[in-house]
């Protein structure tokens, strides 16, 4: 049993890479819209689904080469055999799939289509350096102070961000739906939690017109907000925000 | 042994011809610039002969960089294995050690050439910017200068001096070595001091620039987390290099001693190279989070922004290390007799690499259509935004480490059966037990205790103190493990360390990880040492024990050195390159993060070449400097072995 096994290694390893494929691209979708409690299935994005193959191929072929027994039998499944009329069925399907799902990709890669361009989003543009070393001014004041300028900045988060931001901040706001590239859920906390306060403040001032080249800025519909709020109501807005999506923005670390 | 001597120097003195007519043209060259630009003012940038000034110091610099972390790592395992040697009495390790030496002495003269080459590049090309760097470390650099006397001293005693020091001043020899290491360490110290300068400037007015403290200058905020950082990558930088050279000298050995012994030559350089491997990431991590404690800005560029990227292929080649390293040490198993006993794990342990260079590799921000987009219907898929973070990676990356820890156990016992009751190996094992566990406790405690101090609001706080209750769990599994091996039973006692450790930090802070993100993102640093704190004590203390528990066991076989697969020294050979382009993608990282400063926050960079490079100039340039560090150390190690040639001709 343990050689007919051995002898079969190629099968078990393509196998194994279609159970991989299976996963990503059918099972996971509905597990995450089960899991995460979604109306509608999370199909697994282009690029990842061909990094994990481009994983899941490579670990089935470094483990069936791992000693040199293994590989023998890995490559040997292909010599011609007499006797045994499944490895021969089996044989003729390789040889007429592996050309067929090679030459699937040159064309699916090469037909002409109509999507549209996969891009290249940077998380975090880089801050200027006039706002590096800013500091929120009401982050050292009183715990009473602190409470009521949060409580202003709700009000204001709500009358200025709400539209777009939610609410909740969790980036359902009633014109979200509008834009092409979703305003930012706070409440997720690989977001504003990731960043220290002056990058919300730099983000709050100058918006979607003062990204840099490489943040594609012709995406972002944030409109620049210096000139029509004040400093200070930009800063209790970011109290506010934080509050309001229930996460701490980045802290600083005290150099040494 | 003259004939081999002399064949070395004519090869140094080759290497020192072509580097002096090198420098020699260039400086005639950008000297011919100055004469166009005006002569009254002064010239604070040249480009050299039209090429841009920056790309021309990026190669040089990086070539130097990749030759000095091969000086520098490899003596400290060419000592470590003539300890060993000379400890042992197997002529074997003193014959490898040599091997190595011949190496490094080889490599010597070239890391020196392009030192000089790189400080003509530098004050030739950015005269403003060196005159500056002068008037601020000009008593360091004399320092330096003498440091490399030192060191080339050393090196060339160390090299020369083994046949007369063989018998009666072997100590005295390892001394000599050690010394090399000294100097060198220390020379390496100070040159980074200069480079963390320009990242976190201290000891100066940022304003006029004036040198307010020499000693804060040189102690800069991020010259020790770049020290350590060097430190260790050199090491494995050094140790897979070994083993690319070994590699191509086993698959040219005509008779199966030269097969066995290269054989054995790559074995230790894939173990250099993964032993060092294994603390690098925790490194990196305190380097990174440094970064960010220096500048905001930087640690946005580097992780979220600009270069962000570039860590993404980061993650692919360290994912390509830890393959390569496994995939040796699987194929090393094939010459071992007795090794089938443990092939069933490797499936587990392969499908378990793979899955954490899935998790490793996949980016919090992916590259998605409008279409895409438009279906998951948020800005993150469900995998980027659970596999994107720091507290998967991290999750990830402690189990990989783990992983590749288990692969070298069980390689390391694949031909040993039965194994002594702990007791019979006599009070010393004991006390060498208690030694490494109490101080590895000690360590635990000492976090422990830091921890429970933190002060830090409430409600952070709160958040804490989980970390603590992890640390002191982790204390008490080795308290167990200990007396569970005193009582005979090792084996069972290290698998019980292993699966506490991975149950606290792969399992119980993954998880918890993500609790923190979402309650108290400051926490998470605390967690990541944590998780670095947990592993490493179990990979300390497991270590340990394995040599204990498997000294003097019985063989069930033998190790038929020489027997590998040809495939294997493929591996080794990868792992040569990936190193080498890591190393030459890190370093573009850690320089390019100051932008367009050349000291952050004090001189802007306003020449031509000030520019952020975009991922396809860094890739193109990284693989040329590649390609040029490899061909340039093929040649080097040729000429080392022309002697050699010379001598088997007339044998």
């Amino acid at each position: 049993m343990a050689k007919k096994k051995d002898s079969y290694s190629m099968i078990w390893a393509i196998l194994s890479i279609i159970v991989v494929f299976v996963i990503i691209k059918f099972v996971s979708p509905y597990v995450f819209k089960i899991l995460l409690k979604k109306d509608h299935a999370m199909p697994t994005p282009s690029t990842l689904m061909l990094w994990y193959m481009i994983l899941g191929v490579l670990g089935a072929l470094v483990y069936v080469s791992t000693s040199d027994l293994k590989w023998a039998s890995f490559l040997s499944f292909m010599l011609p055999t007499e006797d045994d009329k499944t490895k021969k069925l089996l044989q003729k399907m390789i040889v007429i799939a592996f050309p067929l799902l090679l030459g699937w990709f040159v064309y699916s890669g090469t037909v002409p289509g109509t999507a549209s361009p996969v891009e290249l989003r940077i998380q975090h543009p880089t801050l200027l350096q006039k706002y590096e070393k800013m500091e929120n001014p009401y982050s050292h004041v009183s715990e009473d102070l602190k409470l009521k300028y949060i409580e202003e900045g709700k009000i204001l988060y709500q009358h200025n961000c709400r539209p777009c931001h939610g609410s909740k901040a969790d980036g359902n706001g009633p014109f979200a739906n509008a834009f092409r590239l979703r305003p930012i859920n706070f409440t997720d906390p690989g977001t504003i939690g990731t960043v220290v306060e002056s990058f919300a403040f730099w983000r709050i001032m100058e918006g979607g017109p003062g990204l840099p080249d490489g943040s594609t800025p012709w995406d972002s519909a944030m409109p620049a907000w210096e000139g029509t709020l004040t400093d200070e109501q930009v800063w209790k807005i970011i109290m506010g925000e934080y509050a309001t999506a229930g996460v701490v923005p980045r802290q600083r670390e005290e150099m040494e | 042994m003259n004939k081999d001597i002399g064949s070395l120097f004519k090869g140094k003195i080759a290497i020192a011809i072509f580097s002096f007519l090198f420098v020699v043209m260039f400086q005639v060259i950008a000297s011919h610039g100055v004469h166009a630009q005006e002569a009254d003012e002064m010239v604070q940038y040249r480009n050299f002969f039209g090429i841009d000034a920056r790309l021309v110091v990026w190669i040089v610099s990086e070539l130097h960089l990749m030759f000095a972390a091969f000086v520098l790592g490899v003596p400290m395992f060419a000592v470590t294995v003539e300890i060993i040697g000379a400890k042992s009495g197997d002529i074997r390790f003193d014959n490898l050690a040599r091997e190595f030496t011949k190496l490094l002495s080889a490599a010597f003269a070239t890391t020196a050439a392009m030192g000089g080459l790189l400080a003509f590049c530098l004050y030739g090309l950015y005269p403003g910017f060196m005159r500056y760097m002068t008037d601020v470390f000009h008593p360091i650099m004399f320092v330096y200068a003498l440091l490399f006397f030192a060191e080339a001293f050393c090196l060339y005693g160390y090299y020369y001096s083994w046949d007369i020091l063989k018998e009666k001043g072997k100590w005295f020899h390892i001394f000599l070595g050690i010394m090399l290491n000294v100097f060198g360490t220390t020379l390496m110290f100070l040159a980074n001091s200069w480079a963390t300068f320009m990242m976190s400037p201290s000891g100066i007015d940022l304003e006029t620039g004036a040198l307010t403290s020499l000693h804060a200058a040189f102690e800069n905020f991020l010259w020790m987390p770049v020290n350590i950082h060097r430190l260790i990558a050199n090491v494995a930088f050094g140790g897979f290099v070994v083993g690319a050279y070994a590699a191509v000298k086993f698959m040219g050995a005509k008779s199966d001693e030269d097969k066995a012994h290269y054989d054995w030559m790559g074995y230790i350089g894939n173990f250099i190279g993964l032993a060092a491997l294994i603390p690098l990431p925790f490194a990196g991590y305190y380097l990174g989070r440094e970064i960010y404690s220096a500048s905001p800005v930087m640690g946005n560029i580097m992780m979220g922004g600009a270069f962000s990227w570039t860590f993404i292929i980061q993650a692919i080649l360290i994912g390509m290390l830890f393959i390569g390293g496994n995939y040796y040490l699987w194929n090393g198993m094939d010459r071992i007799e007795g090794a089938e006993r443990y092939r069933k794990f490797i499936i587990f342990i392969n499908v378990i690499i793979f899955f954490c260079f899935a998790v490793w590799l996949t980016p919090h921000n992916l590259p998605l259509s409008g279409e895409e987009r438009a279906l998951i219907g948020e800005q993150y898929h469900p995998f980027s935004k659970f596999f994107g973070v720091m507290a998967a990676k991290n999750a990830v990356v402690n189990l990989l480490i783990l992983s590749t820890f288990f692969s070298f156990l069980i390689y390391r016992r694949a031909n040993k059966g039965e194994i002594l009751p702990f007791s019979k190996h006599g009070n010393s094992a004991r006390i060498a037990l208690i030694i490494t566990a109490g101080l590895t406790i000690l360590y635990l405690v000492w976090y422990a205790l830091g921890l429970s101090h933190l002060e830090l609001e409430a409600d952070v706080k709160q958040y804490v103190s989980p970390l603590i209750k992890c640390l002191i769990i982790q204390i008490t599994a080795i308290v167990i493990t200990i007396l569970l091996t005193f009582s005979n039973r090792g084996k069972f006692a290290q698998v019980f360390l292993l699966i506490v450790t991975s149950l606290i930090a792969v399992v119980y802070l993954a998880y918890y990880g993500f609790v923190v993100m979402e309650k108290a993102n400051m926490v998470l640093r605390f967690l990541s040492v944590t998780q670095v704190s947990v592993v490493i004590s179990c990979l300390i203390v497991t270590a340990v024990l394995d040599v204990f528990i498997f000294k003097n066991a019985k063989e069930v076989g033998q190790i038929r050195w020489g027997k590998i697969p040809l495939r294997s020294q493929y591996a080794l050979l990868l792992l040569c390159v990936a190193i080498v382009t890591l190393m030459g993608l890190m370093g573009f990282i850690r320089s390019g993060l100051r932008m367009n400063w050349h000291i952050y926050g004090y001189m802007q960079d306003t020449s031509d070449g000030a520019f952020t490079p975009s991922i396809a100039y860094m890739g193109w340039t990284t693989t040329l400097i590649v390609v040029l560090f490899l061909a340039l150390v093929s040649f080097v190690f040729w000429l080392a072995g022309l002697g050699e040639k010379k001598k088997e001709k007339t044998a």
